[in-house]
């Protein structure tokens, strides 16, 4: 079996007196796809929030390849390997799409005093992975975020998430406002990213996007992870739907 | 959008409108008085021009990051009254009290920037709070009374940094250069450099910014610090010039100062601001404070104007971001 990327111990989040997450644990492989699944207010989006130290834990312990870590802020984050994409993506509407795409990470010539923007490096390489997340039409790089729709938008943020070699990437309801080629798109560039030695955790509403993709989900419910190993070749899409729900047991499927 | 000509996205600039208005004020003036356009005329508004200007350029970078600073007009007179002040007590030669009056200046922008920034407090607040801190300071050591300057003819300081010499007849003022030379250097930090995408990102999306690693607190620390020390610069340029130093000078110029930023279509909410709008604003009222002198209008009336200019230059971006949305 693949060794452990990402180990997080007894996860609690309280938002005030909200108990968003009861001691969640959560392991992922390297080269593995996790679906994160579970209703409204589930908690998924808090725990992979903790995760890419967009809010601070309560509680508990995150490990990287066994090594503990703080993350303490999303640079953080970023700096041990992980990128997200958050469900209210975060990019910046005056900027272009390539100043979006490099935003924090800019490539600079001519030595640190000038501190001059390569504007023509991203320029080229906002093109390359505009293409790669199925952004077809000819969109030139200098367009600003604020005349996309929003699942460009949404490709723009993703496209920014490959660019950089992150060890694991986080996609949290990537596939909502996406249309059938931008959510192709997605999916393919999800199979790459595994392909290519990453790992991702995958957060979606429609179960059939997750199972075209995952090699194992996980479903909360109620801040606790209720079903951590279901194999999506061995289960129904309804058995899930029903674990979400909570009408069915879970002992049943993943014994 | 790829299919527009290049009059159409000419006209859908941000720079458009504040350029023709110059234009079309220049021509107004001009034909009503010919010596509008003489020589002594352009040299004597561009030394004016220059000291307000300063301040805007910097102005214009720290609300492009979504912030600004009330504070500049009191910065402008606190810092030439500091500098006159250590030097009339003999405590230091006049470089050494610039330089002091500039650090005085830089630790203002900091504690601005830092109650902003740290303390999540609105600049509105913040930097009405320090005006008055710093201009009841500068009262109160002068007991209100100007401080003594004295005349800074043959001064090899006061000459590089405000002394003027003749080209032909045309009086140039070295404050002019150094306007120029700030200019074109704040066009180049704010669209070339990636410390301009970190201000454009502060001001546009801060949490989006601070989430890809931009130290959004830092940057707009330095752009606090950055518009003071402007600010206190022109206030010693200013001094220089007038051989006068008087704590209430700078009064009301933090309002000019915006007006010019804003006339020029930089946003009051941040993310997008021009270095070449400021300085077409700097003009407009620089231009139209003089000129109506010039024809003959009461000085008084000046506010007037200015306030037309303002609510007009509002009324045409928003008309044209409104046409720019609906795909004209
Ligand atoms: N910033 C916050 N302050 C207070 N409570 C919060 C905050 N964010 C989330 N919560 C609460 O925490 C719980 C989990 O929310 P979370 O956003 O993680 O759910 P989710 O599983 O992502 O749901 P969805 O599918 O709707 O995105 C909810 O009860 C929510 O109300
Ligand atoms: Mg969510």
């Amino acid at each position: 079996m693949a060794e452990d990327l990402i180990r997080m111990e007894k996860i609690n989040k309280f938002y005030g007196r909200i108990h968003a997450l009861r001691d969640v644990n959560l392991t992922v492989r390297t080269h593995e796809v996790v679906g994160l699944l579970g209703d409204n207010g589930a908690g998924k989006s808090t725990l992979i929030k903790v995760l890419s130290g967009a809010v601070p834990l309560t509680s508990g312990n995150i490990l990287i390849k066994g090594r503990k870590v703080e993350l303490k802020s999303t640079a953080d984050a970023i700096a041990n390997g992980i990128e997200t994409i958050f469900q209210d993506s975060a990019l910046v509407p005056q900027l272009s799409i390539a100043r979006n795409l490099f935003l924090g990470r800019e490539p600079i010539k001519g030595g640190s005093f000038l501190n001059r923007l390569d504007q023509d490096a991203m320029n080229a390489s906002a093109r390359e992975l505009l293409k790669r997340v199925g952004i077809t039409k000819d969109i030139p790089p200098e367009t600003p975020i604020a005349a996309l729709s929003g699942g460009e938008r949404q490709a723009v943020a993703i496209a920014r998430a490959m660019q950089f070699d992150s060890e694991l990437i986080i996609l949290d309801e990537p596939t909502n406002n996406l249309g059938v080629a931008e959510t192709q798109g997605v999916l393919r560039f999800v199979r790459e990213a595994r392909d290519t030695g990453h790992s991702c955790i995958f957060i979606a509403h429609n179960i059939h996007h997750v199972f075209q993709v995952v090699d194992r989900i996980i479903v909360m419910r109620g801040g606790r992870v209720v079903a951590d190993d279901i194999d999506p070749k061995h289960t129904t899409i309804e058995q899930v739907e029903r674990i979400i729900t909570g009408e069915e047991l879970l002992h049943a499927i993943t014994a | 959008m790829q299919q527009r000509t290049f009059l159409q996205s000419f006209v859908s600039k941000p720079e458009f409108g504040p350029l023709v208005l110059l234009v079309l004020e220049l021509m107004v003036f001009w034909s009503f008085n010919s010596d509008f356009l003489s020589l002594p005329n352009i040299s004597n508004t561009l030394s004016f021009t220059v000291e307000l200007g300063l301040i805007a350029l910097a102005m214009t970078l720290l609300m492009t990051a979504g912030e600004f600073d009330l504070s500049v007009g009191s910065v402008f007179g606190f810092s030439a009254v500091l500098m006159w002040t250590l030097f009339n007590s003999e405590m230091m030669p006049l470089g050494v009290a610039f330089l002091v009056a500039i650090a005085a200046s830089l630790l203002i922008g900091f504690v601005n920037g830092w109650f902003v920034t740290k303390l999540n407090i609105p600049s509105f607040l913040v930097t009405l709070g320090m005006l008055l801190v710093v201009r009841g300071t500068a009262l109160y050591v002068t007991d209100g009374f100007p401080q003594r300057t004295w005349n800074a003819e043959g001064n090899l300081f006061a000459n590089v940094l405000a002394g003027s010499y003749f080209i032909g007849s045309f009086r140039m003022y070295m404050s002019v250069i150094w306007f120029a030379l700030a200019a074109v250097a704040a066009h180049y930090v704010l669209t070339k450099t990636k410390a301009g995408n970190w201000i454009q990102a502060s001001g546009g999306n801060p949490n989006a910014a601070r989430a890809r690693g931009v130290n959004v607190s830092r940057t707009k620390i330095c752009l606090f610090m950055a518009s003071s020390a402007m600010a206190s610069l022109a206030g010693i340029i200013s001094s220089i010039r007038t051989s006068a130093a008087n704590p209430n000078s700078g009064t009301g110029y933090e309002l000019e100062v915006i007006a010019m930023v804003v006339i020029g279509g930089t946003v009051l909410t941040g993310g997008r601001g021009t270095i070449i709008g400021t300085v077409l604003g700097i003009f407009i009222l620089r231009v139209m404070r003089n000129g109506i002198v010039m024809i003959g209008v009461p000085g008084l009336a000046y506010n007037i104007f200015i306030g037309a200019i303002i609510l007009g230059m509002m009324a045409l971006h928003s008309w044209l971001e409104r046409r720019h949305n609906s795909g004209v």
